[in-house]
């Protein structure tokens, strides 16, 4: 197969460092480029010793490089609608970040322009390429815990606004400044909007969706930053399967402007724990563990050394297959509307403070 | 439910891996059985412990190839926990799996590939076939426990415990204040406790035992030079295991000289 010219977007999302080994080492793709939204940024990756071109204008990297057939979209959200449109009128097919757009016209536009351009567009939601969620996904429709009841999940990490200072910023996160509720001095855009991986999972795992929900917010652990930090969710499916999700940043960090090492105060830094009901019996599940331990360099904390992050490897798999063979993403915009639908009804919830039927 | 996997689904795995990375493969391979002539046979090497081989085997350190000991490798070799002083190891298998050899045959070379050393004295005590206790030293001074046995119930999933002390920090791959290995999934039904740890989605719904097997091969197909590599580290596992059983006969620390001779030293 003729491996794929391929680009990453911006670098300002806190998963671009993770696509730098698979863009490497996979033979179906061939990283040509990468643009960096600041100079700073440009000089982070160019320590890395990639021997990549990187730009600071996107329009001069596109310029450089017709060849490009696809990109990484690891950009903040508010950047989404534009770095489309650019890819569509250039025919570059896209692998998005988690949430494409909280506007629903916007994500609709998206939408257009990709079946208009008939490029690819997968969304990155790489927990369907986690070996723990497969297996989950095969015990569920293995009929091995009989009817499901309930499915409860957190989707907790540490919060990534000192690095990644978009994730505080309610206009480039969530689209545009919408107060969380009545009264409270926080906007829209915070770990809610970072973690849609729980509300993705569970319409795939009972192939139903969302009936309604209820959210509310928790005061701030971090009390200074202007998005939420701290809520949980619970509500049924149309299938009458209830659910409780974390999708808090409840895992404190040191405020570091580089994810490195030493990066967690709490030992586990990132966490995808399920737990099952059925009436055959209970399942839990650790999406991220087990793993390794440690308490040396750089803090001397107790952390963990995670052992396995393959899920781009299977992510890429499937993007460059759905290219090469003009196939549609399982992840795709139609699909993750729904999930964006969700999360919005979340918001909504939290500013009510009543149930949100969908 | 799900099909056990096979020796045939091991051999398409490997080739589809192989196809996938783009792996030129000069030569026929086996994975399994007897050397054939001409044929590059890739097993683990406590595999080629008993025979004689005339065909040039190539034992596969295959334990290496597992996460949990490439990281532990790497908080060492990247100064995470610094100054090792003390290797703390324990394993414990089922007789239907493992032998005594072949045990501390992969828990020896743990030994050198984590402590990033060699192991220049040893002292065992061994109980028949099923049990052995080793005091070891690494030629870069770190002091070395290892008990195995193989007295678990058949069919049992295998125990172990890689610890080492720094005198800046402790590394494990037993999270603290536990004794047994967690698992990523475990169901509770009727047919009571059932655990799943799933670490490998590119070879998703093998063991992990295979999983190694499997990524060993494809690695020395892809770095030939591995090969070379990991027959002399097989000879001297050979001369180690030899020394151990000579040690626990005779009751005496041994120091080996160099990688492949000893000579004996009295306790």
């Amino acid at each position: 197969m003729k491996p794929i010219k391929i680009a990453i977007l911006s670098l300002t999302h806190g998963h671009s460092r993770k696509y730098f080994q698979t863009l490497k080492e996979n033979p179906n793709l061939e990283w040509v480029a990468v643009s960096a939204e600041t100079e700073k940024i440009k000089n982070v990756f160019l320590r890395g010793n990639y021997g990549i071109p990187c730009y600071t204008n996107e329009q001069e990297m596109f310029d450089q490089h017709p060849e490009i057939e696809a990109v990484v979209m690891a950009s903040a959200n508010d950047k989404h609608l534009e770095q489309f449109k650019a890819c569509a009128e250039r025919k570059i097919n896209i692998l998005c970040m988690k949430v494409p757009s909280f506007d629903m016209e916007e994500y609709k536009e998206m939408m257009d322009m990709v079946e208009k351009s008939g490029i690819v567009c997968q969304i990155e939601l790489e927990l369907h390429y986690n070996p723990v969620m497969a297996r989950i996904k095969q015990l569920v429709s293995g009929n091995e815990l009989g009817e499901i009841s309930a499915i409860n999940a957190t989707n907790i990490t540490l919060s990534p606004v000192w690095a990644f200072p978009w994730q505080n910023s309610p206009e480039q996160s969530y689209g545009k400044r919408i107060q969380l509720s009545s009264g409270d001095n926080r906007f829209r855009g915070g770990s809610l909007a970072d973690h849609p991986h729980v509300f993705d999972m569970i319409r795939s795992l009972t192939n139903s969706e969302f009936d309604y929900i209820y959210a509310e917010a928790g005061q701030n652990i971090r009390k200074d930053i202007q998005v939420e930090d701290n809520l949980l969710v619970s509500g049924k499916m149309k299938n009458g399967i209830s659910f409780l999700f974390d999708p808090s940043w409840s895992r404190l960090e040191e405020r570091l402007e580089v994810p490195g090492p030493g990066w967690e105060i709490y030992p586990k830094r990132m966490e995808v724990n399920v737990s099952i009901s059925g009436e055959k019996g209970v399942l839990l599940a650790d999406c991220f563990g087990p793993n390794v331990y440690h308490n040396g360099a750089p803090n001397d904390r107790y952390t963990v050394q995670y052992t396995y992050f393959d899920e781009w490897i299977g992510m890429m798999d499937e993007f460059v297959d759905c290219i090469r063979n003009k196939k549609i993403p399982r992840i795709n915009l139609k699909w993750h509307k729904q999930t964006v639908e969700a999360m919005n009804a979340c918001y909504e919830s939290i500013a009510s403070g009543n149930v949100v039927y969908l | 439910m799900e099909l056990i996997k096979d020796k045939k689904d091991i051999e398409n795995s490997l080739m589809n891996l192989l196809e996938k990375y783009s792996i030129q493969v000069n030569g026929s391979i086996q994975l399994f059985g007897r050397s054939k002539p001409g044929v590059l046979n890739l097993q683990p090497g406590y595999e080629f412990l008993e025979s004689h081989e005339e065909n040039n085997p190539v034992p596969l350190l295959t334990w290496r190839m597992r996460r949990k000991f490439i990281e532990l490798e790497k908080i060492l070799a990247n100064n995470v926990v610094e100054e090792p002083c003390l290797f703390r190891i324990s394993c414990s298998a089922s007789i239907d799996k493992w032998s005594l050899s072949s045990i501390l045959y992969r828990e020896l070379d743990l030994c050198e590939f984590i402590g990033n050393g060699k192991i220049v004295s040893l002292q065992a005590t061994i109980n028949e076939s099923e049990v052995a206790n080793l005091i070891v030293k690494l030629d870069n001074s770190i002091l070395c426990s290892i008990e195995v046995s193989t007295q678990l119930p058949h069919n049992s999933v295998l125990q172990d415990r890689h610890e080492v002390i720094g005198r800046r920090g402790v590394a494990s791959d037993l999270v603290v204040d536990t004794q047994v290995g967690q698992s990523s999934v475990y169901t509770f039904t009727e047919q009571g406790e059932i655990t799943y740890t799933d670490t490998d989605m590119e070879l998703f719904g093998f063991d992990n035992d295979q999983i190694d097997h499997i990524r060993a091969a494809f690695q020395v197909l892809k770095e030939p030079g591995l090969i070379d590599e990991w027959q002399q580290q097989h000879e001297h596992l050979v001369y180690l295991l030899n020394a151990v059983f000579e040690s626990g006969k005779k009751r005496q620390r041994i120091n080996l000289k160099t990688e492949s001779t000893y000579t004996h030293e009295t306790n």
